[in-house]
């Protein structure tokens, strides 16, 4: 076996793939994100509701895509779906739809616990002084109960960022795609892969920095109420 | 629009494959979980130690681990580990290794939440018998703090068995990879992957109802 040779003064001259590659991974990130978070909303309020007509669809949702595979589901979006719907799908949607309704399920998750986690005296308490189910949602049930939700919605979040990584699977040009790129074009796989491992751990790491710090915070405020 | 038709039982005869590719899954899916047992016990332990050098390098292996896409440690594991190390992997064993080391970053925080829970009077009283770390350890913080362990532990075995379908894009015949061979074969996408997606789902739906069936046990016994 010959000697490995490290060439990592080569890798800044690609620093435009990686950018490229970064640049798409984050807006995937943002778009499945900011669906998940208003999806999670919605579908939790009717996970919560009582009438069936609003609760049994949202738990079969919920359901089915949080038991199936993330990368099942960007796979089934990408190649099967388009052949029920008779016509194309673009990479990006796809990945969107995949990895963006298993964040809405695991969001929805987190919602209807947050809700749920208030006692429901409080609930009678603002329908007793006359107030309506969005009044009392809105000025009662989620300023509490919004605090003891993010932390686990930070670390959904996260988990979300770092599924983006399963796009490159079906050819949307996020940071890993652009890395096997690269990789094959210059042979160069362990610098490559490596740097790539690098940057993804650099832009998920501070946020999970952010989650530690809000569980303390949430923790100590949790506790002070007592 | 024309409608689609569905055949399922074209698809049925190749079932065979993807019955291989179910016991494929099942083989990673429980090397993977054996080794992150292991590998998680002795990241915690590590992570637990008064001695910096020790600690050191557990919280940077769990924190990488933990914040790095588990698609990306499988593309190193197979592409660049073995250029520096000299030595081929195939794709069994360098998805296992992967996973095995994911798993067992995050079940090094499930093993330390559950042995800092167990009371500092059990740690005295043991001290006091005069016993040493490794029996207190196996005597009495691990008894204890095992039944704490249990949901947090089988919720991440859960998470793990979806990950292992990631195993597919290193080329390990697991069942999505053999699905997506088969599709390519065969032309049926849709039903290929709606059967292996709905086989998923009645496998971790009857998981997932065993694991509350447990906790709601270990919850009961509690009390």
């Amino acid at each position: 076996m010959p000697e490995f040779q490290w060439r990592w003064g080569e890798m800044p001259q690609y620093w435009r793939s990686f950018a490229e590659g970064l640049l798409v991974t984050a807006e995937l990130s943002a778009i499945i994100i900011a669906g998940a978070l208003l999806g999670g909303v919605v579908i939790g309020a009717m996970r919560y509701s009582k009438r069936r007509i609003f609760n049994w669809p949202a738990t079969c949702f919920i359901e089915v895509f949080r038991n199936t595979p993330i990368l099942v589901q960007v796979v089934w979006f990408f190649y099967a779906f388009p052949v029920l719907v008779g016509g194309q799908l673009e990479p990006f949607l796809a990945a969107v739809f995949g990895i963006g309704l298993n964040i809405t399920a695991y969001s929805a998750e987190i919602f209807r616990g947050g809700i749920q986690s208030i006692e429901r005296g409080q609930w009678e308490a603002g329908r007793a002084i006359g107030m309506g189910y969005f009044q009392v949602m809105r000025r009662i049930v989620l300023p509490v109960a919004v605090r003891r939700m993010i932390p686990a919605f930070a670390n959904r979040m996260i988990e979300a960022v770092k599924a983006t990584s399963l796009a490159s699977t079906i050819a949307v040009a996020d940071l890993m795609w652009q890395g096997e790129q690269l990789a094959n074009a210059i042979y160069r796989p362990f610098e490559v892969y490596t740097a790539v491992a690098v940057i993804y751990f650099l832009a998920i790491y501070p946020l999970v920095l952010c989650t530690y710090g809000l569980e303390r915070r949430f923790r100590i405020d949790e506790e002070v109420k007592l | 629009m024309p409608v689609y038709e569905w055949d399922f039982a074209f698809v049925l005869n190749y079932r065979d494959v993807l019955w291989e590719g179910f016991l494929g899954t099942l083989k990673i899916g429980f090397s993977s979980l054996g080794l992150g047992i292991v590998i998680g016990l002795g990241l915690a332990l590590m992570r637990l130690s008064r001695f910096w050098f020790v600690k050191a390098p557990a919280i940077a292996i769990i924190e990488f681990f933990r914040a790095t896409p588990v698609l990306v440690l499988l593309f190193w594991c197979y592409y660049a580990l073995p250029i520096v190390i000299g030595v081929a992997f195939d794709p069994y064993t360098a998805a296992i290794i992967t996973l095995g080391f994911q798993t067992g970053a995050f079940m090094a925080e499930v093993y330390r939440a559950g042995i800092v829970s167990i009371d500092r009077s059990q740690w005295e009283g043991g001290k006091a018998l005069g016993m040493n770390l490794p029996q207190l350890m196996v005597r009495i913080i691990l008894p204890q703090a095992v039944r704490r362990m249990v949901p947090p532990f089988l919720e991440r075995s859960f998470e793990l068995m979806k990950t292992t379908t990631q195993a597919s894009v290193i080329t390990y015949g697991e069942l999505l990879y053999k699905a997506l061979v088969l599709s390519a074969q065969l032309y049926r996408p849709l039903e290929i992957f709606t059967l292996v997606a709905a086989f998923y789902f009645v496998m971790l739906t009857i998981a997932s109802f065993s694991i509350r069936y447990v906790e709601t046990r270990l919850d009961a016994a509690r009390t």
